[in-house]
């Protein structure tokens, strides 16, 4: 074993993620969901009164729509109890809204995204970062240079007050509407902080903008929305890093996230997810692409109890492409249903999507995509890889791929594998001296590679030391 | 969802079809449960996506297409040494206690809404009895309708160390008004190390409604081998299925389809590994033209205890036709992790650059692309084992390129 990896397990990489704090806040919401807990968190928030009409409105879809339960292997929802998490906690703060030096935040705080390795990133590798605690933005800063071409970064609540025209246009009205499905709505009714990104033209951002957001409090729920409008021609890459300390009650996460691809524009979003192994992380994603954009999703899905994470990418305009790439690693207790949602609405769209999942330890991953070809998209094409890496005989790996396909000139191709962990590999690096578990890490970081080579080195690092994570001592 | 129940399904139609076919207690008991498992099965679940049923099996009139007291068909059926093909009603003196033992065992009656009608009110149909050690080529069903809906069950039983060919063939024979539906249920139980191999080839005419629901039961060493052709009626809902239950038992899935005008065809491939040392392979070849439609689910499940599990999975559909439409799900599910799984699905045209090459070898352009669509079946065609079966697929295949 190389010396750069002893390095990297000598971290105390459980102790970076696992850590808990006080629970300080100067104002948390009551439990459950009513009317009144919107108007309040809306009134806490000195939100326009369309924003509070948004909320009570997707309050009612909510309402109305049911649980989905009968998706054919789907994670169970059933101890989702939306009246048992508290849906908004603004921490202790003094300065309302985020400052933009990490001195001014609180000691706790700081402290723990010291400990998540986030200012140390901003030095070094990032354009900009947003920092969430809980239910609100705390920190948000991006360098001068893009301020001054026209980049906008900062937070959403802020964004609803400063960019109220283009909030007003683009919230949860052309991409993800509420009634999509009931966690949208719910994302609707209740959303706090997320990021606002916008690009100007012509612009490119060429370092990565980054936003982690932190769950600390017992049975709470985050609701982040991300939105990003990237103009004709310009190019960003958004990470998004999300955490939280184990609890013995569940938390919620469910975000929303909203990306507008200009003509020739390129956007990345890049996901590392870690929850905690009691959050049930249930998000809506999409991206629309016009003529000629490129959008691109990375996900890594490590942590959680339950994962239902589909990133969907509407491709417009002419020519737009789109790749997807996502690895779910499941292990004890893990239930990671994951995937894509691709509709090639436009002649000559392209799109690939790249899936890799692990199980082991009774774990369970499941790949569940859909592929979209509307009648006149033609010479589109498409190509999905779904490869699954199995570790025991307790894991279960399902791949479900739908394609729907309605236009003749097309291009369509869906492969998957399934696999055990090839004994002969084992030992043939067994018999240049490494020891089993060793091996079986490597196997596995050379299984991830596609993935890792598409984030920055940063991000590469922890992803491959969460992975040692959950595999360090579990291998016999 | 339940559909509902025709009006002129009652417990004395089910007695009178039993009676007139002079059938032992025990099967007349059978259809009677199946007719009130009516009111509480579902019809088979078919695939959805968001906004979308892939096919409609509940808004199809059951009252109108079922009509069980005028069914009528002309079935021909030739044998060879040492195997007994045998309508139903001539099997039950000799061969009754097999019979009873094995009907309804791989194919639970009451498994969807349209098995159980199918079970209260079949007519027609054919045992096949492979005795121990006998090895049979050329077993032929031929089958014609010749009402407005008929119902058809068909069970195999091969005892050990034997091996059969069968092939079925179903067409339209004469006119009636409306339209029409053919329901074919097909069991096939395997004795040890023995081999199966059931071709099925259905023509029918573009007013029949067609379900069929084939399954195997593969003992220990033993292999089924399905033939799926799908080439007539205006809806076909098909569904092929082996349960690997014994160790080092093999099957093979293999479908043809060529579907034009506004056909819809809902074809299945299932196989479940529940035993160690199991091999599967599912191989699926299509064509759609016109206003075709085609959906196609293919699932492979490998339990917990199905070590050593090999699994494959190729499904291929080729658009002639803009106005055509292909759904295709191939499904993995994996509880076992010494398993080598794949699966695969495309969907394309022909190909633009041997449509140049054959061009320019002054072949025209309509026969070029129609060489290209025969060709695109030689994989299929290459696993049929019968000669007729092969050649008439490939008639068929022809003719509606012409």
């Amino acid at each position: 074993m190389s010396s750069d990896q002893n390095h990297l397990k000598e971290t105390d990489t459980e102790a970076r993620f696992e850590f808990k704090k006080e629970q300080n806040s100067s104002f948390q919401a009551e439990k459950g969901l009513t009317e009144e807990t919107i108007r309040v968190i809306s009134e806490d928030k000195d939100e326009p009164e369309w924003m509070l009409k948004r909320r009570l409105r997707a309050l009612k879809q909510f309402q109305k729509m049911p649980m989905p339960t009968d998706w054919p292997g789907q994670p169970d929802l059933s101890e989702v109890d939306v009246n048992e998490i508290v849906p908004y906690i603004r921490p202790d703060v003094e300065t309302r809204g985020s400052v933009d030096d990490w001195t001014d935040l609180p000691d706790e705080i700081k402290d723990t995204f010291d400990k998540l390795g986030i200012p140390e990133a901003e030095k070094n590798a990032l354009s900009g970062v947003g920092a969430q605690y809980e239910s609100e933005v705390v920190y948000q800063n991006m360098q001068e240079r893009w301020q001054d071409k026209g980049v906008v970064f900062m937070n959403m609540d802020q964004a609803v007050q400063e960019h109220e025209d283009l909030v007003k246009e683009y919230f949860m009205t052309k991409c993800v509407p509420p009634s999509d499905n009931k966690f949208a709505a719910l994302h609707g009714a209740i959303w706090s902080g997320g990021s606002f990104v916008y690009v100007p033209e012509d612009t490119t951002v060429d370092m990565p903008v980054q936003a982690y957001f932190r769950m600390n409090s017992e049975g709470m729920g985050q609701f982040e929305h991300t939105l990003i409008i990237a103009e004709e021609g310009s190019e960003v890459h958004y990470i998004e890093g999300c955490s939280a300390p184990k609890y013995s009650a569940f938390n919620l996460h469910s975000g929303g996230v909203e990306v507008f691809v200009g003509e020739d524009a390129h956007v990345q979003y890049s996901t590392v997810q870690n929850w905690s192994k009691n959050t049930y992380n249930l998000n809506t994603k999409r991206a629309i692409v016009e003529k000629n954009g490129r959008m691109e999703w990375i996900s890594g899905s490590m942590g959680s109890k339950a994962t239902m994470l589909y990133p969907a990418t509407i491709l417009k305009g002419r020519g737009a492409s789109d790749n997807h790439i996502t690895i779910a690693f499941a292990g004890e207790g893990q239930n990671i249903d994951t995937g894509a949602k691709v509709y090639h609405n436009a002649p000559d769209t392209k799109s690939t999507i790249e899936s890799k999942s692990i199980s082991k330890d009774g774990g369970r991953t499941n790949y569940r995509g859909l592929v979209h070809i509307s009648d006149g998209a033609r010479n589109s094409s498409t190509a999905v890889e779904c490869d699954a890496l199995m570790f025991d005989n307790e894991s279960t790996s399902d791949t479900m791929p739908y394609m729907e396909i309605n236009e003749s000139t097309v291009d369509v191709a869906h492969e998957a594998t399934v696999g055990k962990i090839g004994d002969e590999d084992i030992f043939y690096l067994q018999s240049r001296g490494l020891d089993d578990d060793d091996a079986k890490q490597m196997i596995v970081s050379g299984f991830i590679e596609p993935i890792t080579e598409e984030l920055p080195i940063e991000y590469a690092v922890e992803l491959n030391r969460l992975v040692e994570l959950e595999m360090e001592g579990s291998l016999g | 969802m339940s559909a509902q129940l025709p009006a002129s399904l009652s417990e004395e139609t089910v007695r009178e079809i039993s009676d007139g076919r002079d059938e032992p207690e025990w099967l007349l008991e059978t259809r009677l449960n199946a007719l009130e498992a009516l009111e509480e099965v579902d019809l088979p679940d078919v695939i959805q996506t968001p906004g979308r049923r892939w096919t409609d099996l509940e808004s199809l009139d059951y009252e109108e297409l079922v009509d069980p007291l005028n069914q009528s068909d002309e079935t021909e059926r030739v044998t060879d040494e040492g195997v007994h093909v045998l309508p139903f009603t001539d099997a039950f003196e000799e061969f009754g206690d097999v019979l009873e033992e094995n009907f309804g065992a791989t194919l639970d009656p009451e498994s969807n809404y349209l098995t159980a009608l199918s079970t209260a009110l079949f007519t027609t149909g054919t045992f096949i009895y492979v005795p121990e050690g006998v090895d049979a080529e050329d077993v032929k069903v031929r089958a014609e309708m010749n009402s407005k809906s008929l119902f058809s069950h068909t069970l195999v039983v091969t005892e050990q160390s034997s091996s059969v060919t069968i092939l079925e063939r179903i067409e339209s024979g004469a006119e009636t008004e409306g339209d029409r539906y053919f329901s074919n249920l097909v069991e096939v139980a395997t004795g040890e190390n023995s081999y199966v191999q059931y071709g099925s080839l259905q023509n029918l005419d573009d007013d029949t409604y067609h379900y069929t629901l084939k399954r195997g039961d593969a003992g220990v060493y033993g292999t089924i081998n399905w033939i799926e052709g799908n080439m007539g009626s205006r809806l076909t809902r098909s569904d092929v299925e082996t349960e690997l239950n014994g160790d080092s038992s093999e099957t093979q899935i293999v479908g043809a389809f060529f579907g034009h005008e506004d056909q819809h065809l809902d074809l299945n491939a299932r196989v479940w590994h529940q035993a160690e040392n199991t091999t599967a392979d599912l191989v699926t070849r299509g064509v759609l033209d016109d206003e075709a439609r085609s959906v196609y689910e293919g699932v492979q499940d490998v339990g917990r205890d199905a070590w050593n599990t090999s699994s494959y999975q190729r499904e291929n559909t080729l658009m002639l036709s803009d106005e055509s439409e292909a759904d295709a799900s191939p499904k993995l599910i994996i509880h076992n992790h010494d398993t080598e799984a794949s699966h695969s699905a495309t969907v394309g045209q022909v190909d633009q650059e041997d449509l140049f090459y054959m061009t320019s070898r002054s072949v025209p352009e309509r026969q070029a692309r129609n060489m290209l669509v025969e060709g695109f079946f030689v994989p299929v065609l290459d696993e049929i084992a019968v000669d007729e079966f092969r050649e008439d697929l490939e008639e068929l295949i022809s003719a509606r390129l012409r």
